[in-house]
């Protein structure tokens, strides 16, 4: 069964590798039955290509569907959608045995593919728009950057309707019956793989499928996990729909939301918090709301943090440091998009006081907008000292609403 | 000073002589993206719709790299290879997504 060849149309086969043991993928992803690293081949009255290759281990069983099904010198294009290891861990064995076929990656991959392979080998860059001609089988490009590595591209082959996705409806999940329609419920891993892998990249996500929809798509062939042949469509419905701004469902449309996160020991970060989303919320637009960092669930961070269009964070100084669940918060932004989200900091301490900074320098890091410098208030907060927290907040929020950021470098 | 304004962002940045774009993203937040920051990838490309005179020319990297973009014009720079030059003057940038 391992090593059996399946054609998903007329031409167009399936040569990809099972991998059932596998339990965690990219050190963030568990699965719990393995999962798969599909590549495809397609053949063309006036030649072959290939469709991306596998992780490295796993080359034996890509050569022996292969070599079932075409000689190395009928190869006329390698095609890698993006270059993660574990689409292009049998290239350079790939390129060796077909020595006469062109690599083809998208215009983002020049650079990652020298990082790859240390040595020079010729390519041609593309983006979308370009046609490449089996004769009677015709690939377009797509460029369809960030999902979910920058140089990921997508291609369409036109006489089969198969839209050749990247890693784009991925989903970890093992089973040799590979077709949507013929394999267990995968719909929990589709769900997982969107929520891990391309969650951060929402908007290109959009981009992407505003692409796609160009094409009438009677299959989809991704990277990972089942074929997508049964009404392609509720896939791609999926997507827009995770990916969709869900305010409009909460009737919050056109308002900034922000959130001031904080952790107190004694009352006096919590005094600043409270008087920050007070500033915050007398601006026109913005609902501001507190959340005690202490009774978070990770989860919950997570999409409060998508949510949020100011993210406020507040920590007390404890020995030298912010307070754990701080930094807890913070490390959910991986899964997120930040760039353009506004930032700040505050805190009340009682010795040093370093906490709103190494919290700020942080924030920067991860690509938030931090229009003002942290605030930090020694002990107990005094009335004048309460008035420059809600300043604080107002200032913030004015700048998340449209207000233009000044500043000097 | 020169100033920068990164439109998509509301960002404006004055910034003296010698900062690059990459400097000014990290320091605003801006959104823009970076890739490979050696002008190899596109990923940072935008449009400079004002004060192109206040970046240094095209690097020899940006012009090879550009020239593989389909319609990619005169205005368009790859931000991880752009300085400001100028001690004054307004610049403005917009993010492309290619």
């Amino acid at each position: 069964m391992r090593d059996e060849i399946v054609s998903i149309a007329e031409n167009v086969h399936f040569i990809g590798a099972f991998d059932p043991m596998i339990r965690t993928f990219d050190i963030i992803m568990k699965t719990a039955n393995g999962s798969s690293y599909n590549s495809y081949l397609v053949r063309g009255s006036e030649g072959v290509c290939v469709m991306d290759t596998v992780k490295k281990e796993f080359s034996d069983q890509f050569f022996s569907r292969l070599e079932r099904l075409c000689d190395y010198s009928e190869i006329r294009y390698i095609v890698l959608h993006h270059l993660e290891p574990d689409h292009s861990g049998a290239l350079i064995d790939l390129m060796e045995r077909a020595p006469q076929a062109k690599l083809i990656i998208s215009g983002r991959a020049v650079m990652m593919l020298k990082a790859l392979l240390k040595r020079d080998i010729e390519f041609e860059a593309v983006n979308t728009g370009k046609k490449i001609s089996l004769g009677d089988k015709t690939i377009e490009f797509l460029s369809t950057p960030f999902l979910h590595w920058p140089d990921t591209m997508s291609s369409y082959l036109h006489e089969d309707k198969i839209l050749f996705s990247g890693d784009v409806f991925g989903s970890h999940y093992y089973d040799e019956r590979l077709f949507d329609d013929q394999v267990g419920d995968f719909s929990y891993a589709f769900k997982y793989y969107y929520q891990h892998i391309m969650r951060p990249f929402k908007q290109f996500v959009l981009q992407a499928l505003r692409l796609y929809n160009r094409f009438d798509i009677t299959l989809i062939a991704p990277l990972h996990g089942p074929v997508l042949r049964t009404d392609p469509k509720r896939y791609i419905d999926k997507y827009a729909d995770w990916s969709q701004d869900t305010r409009s469902s909460k009737n919050v449309v056109g308002k900034k939301l922000f959130s001031v996160f904080y952790m107190s020991s004694y009352d006096n970060t919590l005094a600043m918090a409270e008087r920050i989303a007070k500033g915050a919320d007398e601006v026109d637009g913005v609902i501001a709301s507190m959340y005690d960092l202490a009774s978070l669930e990770e989860q919950n961070m997570i999409d409060l943090l998508e949510e949020s269009d100011a993210v406020i964070v507040g920590s007390p100084t404890i020995n030298g440091d912010a307070v754990k669940p701080a930094w807890d918060l913070l490390a959910c932004m991986p899964y997120l998009q930040s760039q353009g989200k506004i930032g700040a900091t505050f805190g009340s301490y009682g010795w040093t006081g370093e906490a709103p900074e190494m919290l700020h320098d942080r924030m920067q890091w991860l690509k938030f907008r931090l229009p003002v410098s942290p605030l930090k208030i020694k002990l107990i907060p005094t009335e004048q000292e309460l008035v420059e927290c809600e300043n604080f907040g107002r200032e913030i929020a004015e700048v998340a609403m449209g207000k233009m950021m000044e500043m000097e470098i | 000073m020169a100033t920068v304004m990164l439109k998509d962002d509301n960002i404006n940045v004055k910034a003296p002589i010698g900062t690059t774009m990459r400097k000014i993203a990290q320091a605003t937040g801006a959104s823009m993206e970076f890739g490979c920051r050696i002008g190899d990838c596109a990923t940072c490309i935008a449009t400079v719709e004002k004060g192109m005179e206040f970046l240094n020319p095209l690097t020899e990297k940006e012009q090879r790299t550009l020239s593989l973009i389909e319609n990619a014009d005169e205005t368009m720079r790859l931000m991880c290879q752009c300085s400001v030059i100028s001690e004054e003057g307004e610049i403005e940038i917009s993010y492309l997504m290619i």
